[in-house]
């Protein structure tokens, strides 16, 4: 056995000279026979004929001689030809199964990818699983003092780092630019894990008050500003006008929450130049990682934070009463953030397109074998035995799934390419996204079992026992395998309900939210960002700046009117805070919870008439809205109705809280106006109280908008040279059209909207191939017996009937258990859907008969043509 | 039975036979088959190198490529162990039904 192994190896190894030896001996065995007869006197010639007869001939045993080597080798190559030959000889059926397979392993290949380089990778920090991530209640920013306590008295965490999103100017260049900056405490590093790519990152000795100013770059950076990571070690850098030694350089790629150029410090010595964050009432955008403690896990982690916060809120009443939770989430779930409920959607529908796609090819196959299972059954019938049948579905299969798979990865990796362009730019991890090759394998296996499954199965089920009555019908199909089919087309028709259901939500939640009155007219708008905070400016230069800046925007042609404001509506606003109305007491003992609140917008004038927000009553800011003028402010219905339902706010003063309710912030506002609600926070939330006030009157912030309502559209160019025509040194960046923001808001629906129709429409598709086929199939089998029945005197109507009754009960119940899963399913669109349920049962009902509707017309087309049966013809032909 | 349709066990044994009376190509096992049976089992050629090499891939012959007289190799044959068990054992299944044969045929007449 052994020996025989081995000569088999030898065999395939030393094939070529295997084949010339076997040449050689039978040569020589020719030149023996011809020398015999030569000796009994006959002429060359026929010596010759005479030899080659009795060998048999010279290339036939040549042949068989060598079939004897290599056995299986040859047999499987020759399964290869032959397959080849049979799938080229039917096309159709070809193609269709490869436009199927290629479907289904390419959309599953490139999805399963992003849900899982953004889902289920790990973060690319040592031990990402010991990393949390930590805010105050309802993820609210945390105030610095708190977050010095919190690092002083957790336990169950070995570090805890604060982080805040910045952005600095680097004043370089010709023209300063503006960058993102991350400031961090000197732990942060440490936290994560990371390791430098050059230099040193932050430690304890960076945190000491007499530490001079350092900065980490990033890679890119340090290629981009020093042309490379060494050069930057050392070098001098001013970020908003001041320096900072750089003495490290991350890793390429490294990114923790948002990309970020710069790091700096954030430590108490640094913390004393950021206004206000020494206030612990003071919730800026500053949050958390914390790495738990060994064999600490996220539960009890949380319960240690929550005791803390417990009795800071004791320790400190007047700020932290009320503040009792916390926010702590492994640090992986933060990242995703909500795009999880969209990927996992997404990954559920394809899941589910890839189960229709295996359910049509596995009913496609069984099709298929159906109509060989006449060849098979004379194969076996002269002798073919079963191993070899089965050998050459498999060739033939394994064939077919091989070219799909192949296909369907190249097809797999533009997908991803395409989806990767239009995914929302703030996907998490988006730039780690690449084709998976485990997802790639995962998913061409399932396609390869479910081929190999169905197309091999009728091999199994051809035994000597029964080929001859397969070969006596003259037609393969079992009942057992038509049951089968039937089975799976239920199968088929509820997936594309459940996904049919979903893109009808989503489209029904585009079509809402497109309807949506967003309180001002967002078309023609056109916006850049800029950073009116040149370092050194004085309280006049300031003050100059914003009339000067809007008049000039103003001048550029073809923009009809401007204004500068300090936060967009849909992007939102970040400054939220309280407020107290004069003439209303405030009630002994209460915190600054128990306060009014609204989000505070600064703008300039004409700023509702370039939105076109209605002024309800009173009027708007001009440009006799300034420094030295009466405090005014304008509030929004929202507030109206919340806090003077009962009388008229006009002529009312307000004044923002201070650190403690009974203190004041600023002066106090003479309400002048109402205006109109706008959707601050996005389309789809709801309308918070604001208060606006004019942005002479309130000049620090590091950025703000200019917005210019255009005839057409107007180069952002023009835009930012207005700026810069003001004052060169003031950063200009990130110009959009208000548009586009809105776009860029709503487009994770968009996607999952656009694919979740896309795969809907594909599943229905191929529901109704599927039953087109079933039909088609069945009409085929029962020509004789339509031929007998109208013989006998059926009419075309009763004929029609009886196949669209056979198509009929599968779509029936497929809808019906499509229908009960999508309800089950429901829960997963909720995140998703706006302004409508996630079970709405005109969707339901809309879906189920649009799949009747197309359903009964695939599965009429094939019964239409059984009523064309010519009796006569039919009868004689079998 | 057909003289020229042997059995394919049959033509082994023939095979086996030969070599065991010594290392052999070829040609020669083809010209000592019908000298031994004096023309009367005359093998196909065709049919005797597949066996021969079904032999050796079985372990029971071995082979080697030799030089032999006008310049050429010649395949030569050598029969191993395990071909002459065979060859003892399907000698004594042959005999024993030749013998059976030949009493039912004898009980026949």
């Amino acid at each position: 056995m052994i020996a025989r192994l081995f000569a088999t190896l030898r065999g395939l190894l030393r094939r070529r000279q295997i084949d010339s030896e076997i040449e050689e001996e039978l040569r020589d065995h020719l030149e023996r026979e011809i020398e015999r007869h030569r000796q009994g006197g006959l002429s060359l010639e026929n010596a010759r004929r005479l030899a080659l007869r009795d060998l048999g001939g010279l290339t036939q045993t040549r042949e068989s001689t060598r079939d004897v080597r290599a056995i299986w080798v040859d047999a499987v190559w020759r399964d290869l030809k032959y397959g080849a030959r049979v799938l080229r000889r039917s096309p159709r059926f070809t193609l269709t199964a490869l436009t199927v397979l290629v479907l289904g392993i390419a959309s599953t290949t490139a999805i399963f990818s992003v849900a899982y380089a953004v889902l289920v990778r790990p973060l690319p920090y040592v031990d990402a699983e010991r990393l949390v991530f930590l805010a105050e209640q309802q993820g609210s920013g945390i105030a610095w003092p708190n977050l010095d306590d919190w690092r002083h008295r957790a336990t169950s965490l070995e570090g805890l780092a604060g982080s805040l999103a910045d952005a600095v100017v680097v004043t370089s260049g010709p023209l300063p630019k503006r960058i993102d900056s991350l400031s961090v405490t000197a732990n942060f590093f440490g936290v994560l894990g990371a390791a430098p790519f050059h230099g040193r990152l932050f430690d304890e000795s960076d945190a000491r008050p007499d530490a001079a100013s350092t900065a980490v770059v990033s890679h890119a950076f340090s290629v981009r500003e020093f042309g490379g990571a060494p050069a930057a070690i050392g070098q001098t850098v001013f970020f908003s006008r001041r320096p900072y030694t750089v003495i490290g350089v991350l890793p390429p790629g490294f990114r923790y929450m948002t990309p970020a150029d710069v790091y700096l410090l954030l430590e108490p010595q640094v913390v004393a130049n950021y206004r206000g964050m020494q206030s612990r009432a003071n919730h800026t955008n500053l949050y958390a990682v914390g790495r738990l403690e060994r064999g600490v896990d996220v539960t009890s982690a949380r319960a240690e934070m929550l005791n803390i916060v417990g009795a800071l809120a004791l320790e400190y009443p007047d700020t932290n009463k009320g503040r009792n939770g916390v926010y702590l989430v492994p640090l992986s779930e933060r990242v995703v953030g909500d795009m999880a409920p969209t990927l996992t959607v997404l990954a559920g529908a394809v899941a589910l397109l890839l189960l229709i796609a295996c359910v049509n090819l596995g009913s496609l196959l069984l099709n298929r074998s159906a109509s060989r299972a006449h060849e098979l059954a004379i194969r076996a019938a002269i002798g073919g035995s079963r191993w070899s049948l089965i050998r050459q579905l498999l060739v033939e299969h394994g064939l077919l799934v091989g070219a799909g798979g192949v296909l369907g990865a190249v097809a797999g990796a533009a997908i991803l390419s395409a989806l990767v362009g239009v995914a929302p730019p703030d996907t998490p991890r988006l730039d780690e996204i690449r084709l998976d090759f485990v997802v790639l394998s995962v998913t061409a296996l399932f396609s390869c079992a479910c081929a190999l499954l169905f197309g091999v199965l009728p091999a199994l089920t051809i035994s000597a026992g029964n080929h001859d009555m397969v070969l006596r019908s003259g037609r393969g199909s079992t009942r057992q395998n038509s049951r089968l089919r039937r089975g799976l087309l239920i199968g088929e028709v509820a997936v594309a309900t459940v996904l049919l259901c979903g893109s009808g939500l989503m489209v029904q939640t585009m079509v809402r939210l497109s309807r949506v009155d967003p309180g001002f007219d967002p078309y023609n708008l056109q916006t850049v960002m800029f950073s009116p905070w040149g370092a050194g400016w004085s309280d006049a230069r300031r003050q100059a700046f914003f009339p000067e800046a809007v008049g000039r925007l103003r001048a550029v042609p073809g923009v009809e009117t401007a204004a500068i404001t300090y936060s967009l509506p849909i992007l939102g606003s970040n400054w939220w805070a309280w407020f107290t109305v004069a003439g209303r007491p405030i009630p002994p003992g209460a915190v600054m919870m128990d306060l009014p609140s609204a989000g505070m917008v600064p703008v300039s004038d004409g700023y509702f008439e370039t939105l076109k927000v209605p002024v309800i009553k009173g009027r708007s800011f001009n440009r006799f809205d300034t420094a030295d003028s009466e405090p005014v402010a304008i509030i929004n219905s929202s507030l109206v109705q919340l806090y003077f339902r009962d009388e008229d706010p006009i002529g009312k003063q307000i004044r923002l809280g201070g650190s403690r309710p009974t203190e004041g912030y600023g002066p106090w506002r003479t309400i002048v106006g109402i205006v109109g609600d706008v959707k601050q926070h996005g389309i789809d939330q709801l309308t918070p109280q604001q208060i606006f006030m004019p942005i002479l009157q309130q000049t620090r912030a590091s950025t703000a908008f200019a917005v210019a309502r255009t005839r057409g559209t107007v180069a952002s160019s023009a835009i930012e040279a207005a700026i810069h025509d003001v004052d060169r040194s003031v950063p200009v960046f990130n110009d959009r059209t208000v548009q586009q923001l809105m776009r860029e808001a709503s487009s994770r629906r968009r996607v999952a909207a656009i694919v979740l129709s896309v795969f809907a429409i594909a599943a229905v598709l191929l529901a109704a191939i599927g039953l087109y086929g079933v039909v088609a199939q069945n009409v085929m089998k029962r020509r004789r017996e339509i031929g007998v029945r109208m013989a006998l005197g059926a009419t075309s109507d009763q004929i029609l009937r009886l196949f669209l009754r056979h198509g009929f009960v599968v779509v029936a119940v497929g809808i019906g258990c499509g229908l009960l899963a999508a309800v089950a399913a429901a829960r997963s669109l909720a995140a998703l859907v706006f302004g409508v349920t996630p079970r709405d049962p005109a969707t339901l009902a809309a879906v189920a008969a649009l799949l009747t509707a197309v359903t009964l017309l695939a599965s009429y087309l094939p019964a239409r043509s059984a009523t064309r049966v010519d009796p006569s013809e039919a009868l004689r032909s079998e | 039975m057909n003289k020229t349709q042997l059995l394919q066990g049959t033509l082994d044994l023939l095979i086996l036979r030969i070599l065991d009376l010594g290392p052999n190509h070829g040609w020669g096992i083809s010209n000592r088959l019908q000298q031994i049976s004096k023309d009367g089992l005359k093998t196909s050629q065709g049919s005797l190198y597949p066996a021969l090499h079904r032999l050796e891939m079985r372990g029971e012959v071995r082979s080697e490529m030799t030089p032999s007289e006008n310049n050429r190799r010649a395949r030569v044959y050598t029969i191993t162990p395990q071909g002459r068990k065979r060859l003892t054992k399907e000698t004594e299944t042959w005999e024993a039904f030749a013998l059976s044969m030949r009493r039912v045929l004898r009980v026949d007449r």
